[in-house]
């Protein structure tokens, strides 16, 4: 042990301390994929965790819930309350009505809030009608002031969250002012709770008021919209609630639906999984880029200390212990760079964190990154590392003892070099096999798929040295035309050393085809975003608000001067019936005359008529599907899907397929007929309004407001400003890969200073006898200048190719596990663009060594040895 | 038992198509404590010949033994360790490691076998003052001449006490009088340490230091001759000399 200590302390140590820029550059590697990796993990787990969390929480401690499986908005007979409470093994049924309104006095926000999940008012509060006796049995309310509500359950009295009490200027012993369907009516603010638990619903816009009260102010008498059920056992065994829950069921009927409380969560966070898809993918190849760039890095040293460890096996190490010398460094880096990986994913994960916050507009719990994520992260770096220098750690062992006898440069190449094409070919061939005929379920399928991106740099790689020659024979023309005689001199430099020149670009290669990668995703994703956007929010104005909309606001918005048409939008859940269960979706229903008056459908396919379309949705019993749920589960025009309506499941036939992003493509589409005819629902959700041509938005939505803004508490924003802060919100989506992509660019970039640096000092004698025999000192330049075009041409080529392919598998593998059916799109400027960006790259990278050859004085140089 | 025997050793490289008769089949034997050079042209084999005695290859035929290990039988790990416990190298490019003091770099081979230099240090001080840098210990070879650092590559070769040190061409890279420093170094390792020494050099003023020289041209010992140590070196240059002479013109 201590034989070995004393080796790593002057062999290891000293050399990492020798070439200490260089390994912290490699661990800019280990570090971009360690940080990438803990990162995402942390905070698609913290955006899981707080969703489940939010519905755990303010269950309390509920075990089963009751509520409308058609969704009814008059939800169902209180009745039903008084049963289950009577049954045996159920200690409480606690029922609450659930009303969706506003302050009176307040003026309208002008803003939509925008989510993953779509829009919403930023403005409403959520109150529950409870019964004050029965209720805190199941959850706690933490008081911060005040009382909970008194024992009548018609009292008119209100507990609200002490924070939305604060920011409306609420006070304890005041009166809380809202709007009901019988006008404004006011409750006493009895007691103030704190933002947790239950006060965590609606975002803190939400209070408690008396069962009774609550019936009686939203016309609601003798209805309830859930039961949450206490059972006799606090802590039941799994099979035991499962079978309550089952027996439940068949007693209350196919209208009711008993679901555990986290249920509910469980939808949000299976729209959340086709984001994180997405970005677990992108942590999946950051770290084996990362482990790409260490093994480049490594194979460079090994190349540069070839005649030391020839010396080394020369004077008695053994093949072992020259690997393991390398493996120690490599170790090290490992063990350091991790380390750093995991304090830079700390940080990120808190930026992600806010950045999913924007998205799903919903604040999610503070970030916590668990010893366990930590110690996991960091020892996967460590690993990866050791793996990836593994290779160049035993080629080190291999050197063999005469190299050290030989004169500097003249080295032999090893079988890689030489006949690597065969390997590379063979890791292309299977690498592109397995990304895209992947037989694993999804989730493997997209580990295994990041491990592929490994194998698919690398046979690019091998088969680089084999290939050298033939580019720089296609290329010399160019570089002696820009970079004179000079030029075709140093783009032959590219030959002499073929492994440090397939190293350099391969290095190049990550960093473009990256960036490629996440150009091509982003735009293609960009490109379809925007084309339904349009749609969807279409015609000029978007109006909601912060209670349910008669339709007859509708017809007051046509009324208004400068108003072309108007088309109501409503949503809601609804369960359609799959193969394999009942699946909750989201129906958005609207008069398909009026709706293409104000804006248009985008099919799937694009040769589909809409006005017959239009006909078949007004002749009943239709449903447009989205691409999403048409991919999913094979659905075309034609085919039945099963939805739940007031009176059991109904059948209705696809009339077409549409491109809709809205609840993460989870939607279909009917008419507003069939929503009143089957769900008995007539209000909107929205109003899209189209201003007549020549009109100016503005002054109609000023209009609109000032008739009928506090009226009916509309909210009122331009689709213009709508569609702007949406693709904002993607483009803060995306622009995460974006930063990884710049930072594979700038480590490939440090990979071309060191193979120039390298490549400048080994001809330091040559340079001498150019400058002794009349070449000046911008010649010389221009000789440096060229090898590393080159180096960027090829790199460069091979980059985009690369990222094209691997844009082209991430974007399948996308749509297969989502559903979207997006167009691959690559801007040709995308294309020029990155590699105009490898060529600036190395010209900027070659700055420093061709200054120093330049600088190289001639009498020392042609005497240096 | 002589240290180093070479037994009819061949040796054949194929390059391409052809085969290159690199030794012939060279026969000698070195005694303990003795200098020996081996001399000759460029493509005579002594190249070959001091990749082979150093166990870094192995003859095509013949045999090489090394106090009582054949090389040829021995596998990689073994050769390693014969090459480690008894052989010191000196190279022409010095070949120190740049991050180690001249110290550290004399007492690599111990740390490399797993031994507490601290154990070896009345040796580590016995060298330094042969080679003359004890006062230049503490310096990396950046900081040193080449004739200092190919000292520390000399004291290197010794420190493991190897049965032989083979140098090659080790002043192929000093200037005169630092190649004389050295060869007088080596001839003193012989002297005071009874270490046997085998140079290859192409230089009669370096070969003019050894014992005996032997000549190899095509693959074969064609001449070899004792020098006395009673003559002066310039006399044994002109020998060695007028030996290269004889042997060109035949």
């Amino acid at each position: 042990m201590t034989a070995l200590l004393r080796q790593i302390r002057l062999l290891t140590l000293r050399s990492i301390r020798a070439r200490f820029l260089r390994f912290a550059l490699s661990a800019f590697g280990i570090v971009l994929g360690v940080a990438g990796m803990l990162a995402i993990g942390v905070t698609n787990q913290t955006a899981l965790d707080s969703i489940v969390r939010l519905f755990e929480n303010t269950s309390g401690r509920t075990k089963l819930s009751i509520s409308s499986a058609t969704q009814d908005v008059n939800g169902f007979p209180e009745q039903v309350q008084r049963t289950v409470g009577n049954l045996p093994g159920i200690s409480a049924a606690a029922p609450t009505v659930r009303a969706l309104t506003a302050l009176a006095d307040e003026s309208a926000s002008d803003q939509l809030a925008l989510g993953l999940f779509g829009m919403s008012s930023s403005d409403n509060v959520q109150l529950h009608g409870v019964d004050p006796i029965i209720e805190p049995q199941l959850r706690d309310y933490t008081l911060t002031a005040g009382r909970f509500l008194s024992e009548s359950i018609t009292a008119r009295e209100v507990v609200l969250v002490e924070n939305y009490a604060d920011d409306k200027e609420l006070t304890l012993g005041g009166w809380f002012s809202i709007l009901t369907p019988n006008g404004v009516e006011s409750l006493k603010i009895v007691g103030l709770i704190a933002r947790e638990g239950p006060g965590q619903t609606n975002n803190g816009a939400f209070g408690v008021i008396p069962l009774g009260t609550a019936q009686e102010l939203f016309n609601r008498q003798g209805q309830l919209d859930q039961v949450d059920i206490l059972t006799t056992n606090p802590s039941p065994a799994t099979a035991e609630l499962d079978a309550l829950k089952a027996s439940l069921q068949t007693r209350l009927g196919k209208d009711l639906s008993v679901t555990y409380p986290s249920g509910q969560g469980e939808r949000m966070t299976q729209m959340l999984q086709n984001y994180q898809i997405g970005l677990n993918f992108m942590s999946g190849i950051a770290l084996f880029v990362g482990a790409f760039l260490i093994y480049n890095a490594f194979a460079m040293t090994v190349v540069e200390r070839t005649r030391e460890f020839g010396m080394l096996r020369t004077i008695g190490m053994t093949r072992g212990q020259v690997t393991g010398l390398i493996l120690l460094e490599a170790g090290t880096l490992g063990v350091f760079g991790s380390l750093a990986g995991v304090g830079a994913g700390m940080l990120l994960a808190r930026g992600l964190t806010r950045l999913m916050e924007t998205i799903l507009n919903s604040p999610l719990n503070t970030v916590e990154v668990p010893f366990n994520d930590m110690l996991t992260s960091w020892a996967i770096g460590l690993a990866v590392t050791l793996i990836a220098a593994g290779i160049p750690a035993f080629q080190a062992g291999r050197v063999s003892p005469m190299e050290a006898l030989r004169v500097r440069g003249k080295s032999g190449e090893g079988w890689l070099i030489r006949k690597g094409w065969i390997l590379g070919l063979v890791l292309l061939a299977a690498s592109t096999i397995v990304l895209i005929a992947n037989p694993f379920p999804y989730d493997v399928q997209f580990r295994l798929g990041s491990m592929t991106v490994f194998g698919l740099f690398s046979g690019a790689t091998l088969l680089i040295p084999g290939t050298v020659s033939g580019w720089e024979r296609i290329t010399r023309p160019l570089m002696k035309a820009i970079y004179g005689a000079s030029g075709s001199l140093g783009s032959r430099n590219v030959q002499r050393s073929r492994q440090r020149t397939t190293l350099t670009v391969a290095a190049l290669m990550v960093g473009v085809a990256m960036v490629i990668m996440t150009r091509g995703m982003t735009e293609s994703f960009a490109g379809d975003l925007r084309d339904w956007i349009s749609a969807y929010i279409g015609g000029d104005i978007y109006a909601s608000s912060s209670i349910p909309m008669r339709s007859d606001v509708g017809r007051r918005l046509q009324a208004v001067s400068g108003v072309e048409a108007v088309a109501a939008i409503r949503y809601l859940e609804v369960d359609w019936q799959t193969a394999d269960g009942v699946e909750s979706i989201n129906l958005m229903a609207y008069d398909p005359v009026e709706y293409t008056r104000v804006t248009r459908f985008v099919f799937s396919e694009a040769e589909t008529d809409p006005a017959s379309v239009v006909r078949r949705l007004q002749a009943g019993d239709a449903v447009l599907v989205s691409s999403v749920l048409s991919e999913k589960y094979g659905l075309q025009p034609g085919d039945t899907v099963y939805l739940r309506t007031r009176s059991g499941f109904h059948a209705f036939e696809v009339a077409a397929v549409v491109v809709d992003f809205y609840n993460q493509g989870l939607v279909m589409q009917a008419s507003w007929n069939d929503m009143r005819r089957y769900f008995r629902i007539n209000d909107a959700s929205t109003f899209l309004v189209k201003v007549s041509p020549g009109e100016n938005i503005a002054v109609i939505q000023e209009n609109i407001d000032e008739l009928y803004g506090k009226r009916y508490r509309l909210i009122l924003e331009s689709n213009e400003s709508i569609r702007g802060r949406v693709l904002t919100l993607m483009d803060q989506a995306f622009s995460m890969f974006d930063v990884m992509a710049l930072i594979s660019i700038v480590v490939g970039s440090l990979g071309v200073v060191n193979t120039l640096t390298m490549s400048v000092i080994e001809r330091t004698q040559e340079i001498g006898m150019l400058r002794a025999i009349g070449m000046t000192r911008s010649q010389i330049v221009r000789m440096v200048l060229a090898e590393a075009g080159l180096l960027g041409v090829i790199g460069g080529v091979l980059g985009l190719v690369t990222g094209i392919v691997l844009a082209r598998i991430l974007f399948i593998g996308m749509t297969t596990m989502s559903g979207y059916k997006l167009t691959f799109t690559l801007p040709p400027e995308g294309i020029v663009l990155s590699l105009a960006a490898a060529i600036v790259i190395s010209q900027v990278a070659a700055i420093f060594p061709s200054r120093r050859a330049a600088g190289v004085r001639i009498l020392e140089a042609v005497h240096y040895e | 038992m002589p240290v180093l025997e070479a037994n009819l050793v061949k040796k054949h490289y194929k390059l391409g198509e052809h085969t290159v008769e690199a030794l012939a089949g060279v026969d000698f034997k070195v005694e303990k404590g003795e200098f020996v050079a081996i001399m000759g042209p460029s493509g005579s084999g002594k190249s070959t010949l001091l990749h082979l005695l150093g166990g870094l290859d192995t003859p095509t035929d013949g045999e090489i033994t090394l106090g009582d290990k054949q090389l040829s039988k021995l596998n990689e790990y073994q050769a390693t360790l014969a090459r480690r416990h008894n052989v010191g190298f000196v190279f022409q490019f010095f070949n120190l490691l740049p991050t180690l003091t001249a110290e550290e770099n004399i007492i690599l081979p111990l740390v490399i076998d797993g031994k507490d230099p601290k154990r070896f240090k009345e040796r580590l001080e016995s060298i330094l003052t042969i080679v003359n840098l004890a006062d230049r210990r503490h310096h990396k070879p950046d900081q040193l001449s080449g004739g200092q650092q190919q000292r520390v590559a000399v004291a290197r070769a010794l420190i493991t006490q190897p049965a032989i040190l083979l140098a090659d061409e080790p002043t192929g890279n000093l200037d005169t009088k630092s190649g004389t420093a050295i060869m007088e170094l080596l001839q003193r390792s012989c002297r005071e340490l009874e270490q046997t020494v085998i140079v290859v050099t192409h230089d009669p003023r370096a070969a003019a230091y050894a014992q005996r020289v032997i000549f190899l041209r095509d693959g074969l010992v064609v001449r070899e001759f004792p020098i006395s140590e009673s003559t002066p070196i310039s006399e044994r240059m002109s020998a060695i000399l007028a030996v290269m002479q004889e042997l060109e013109a035949e």
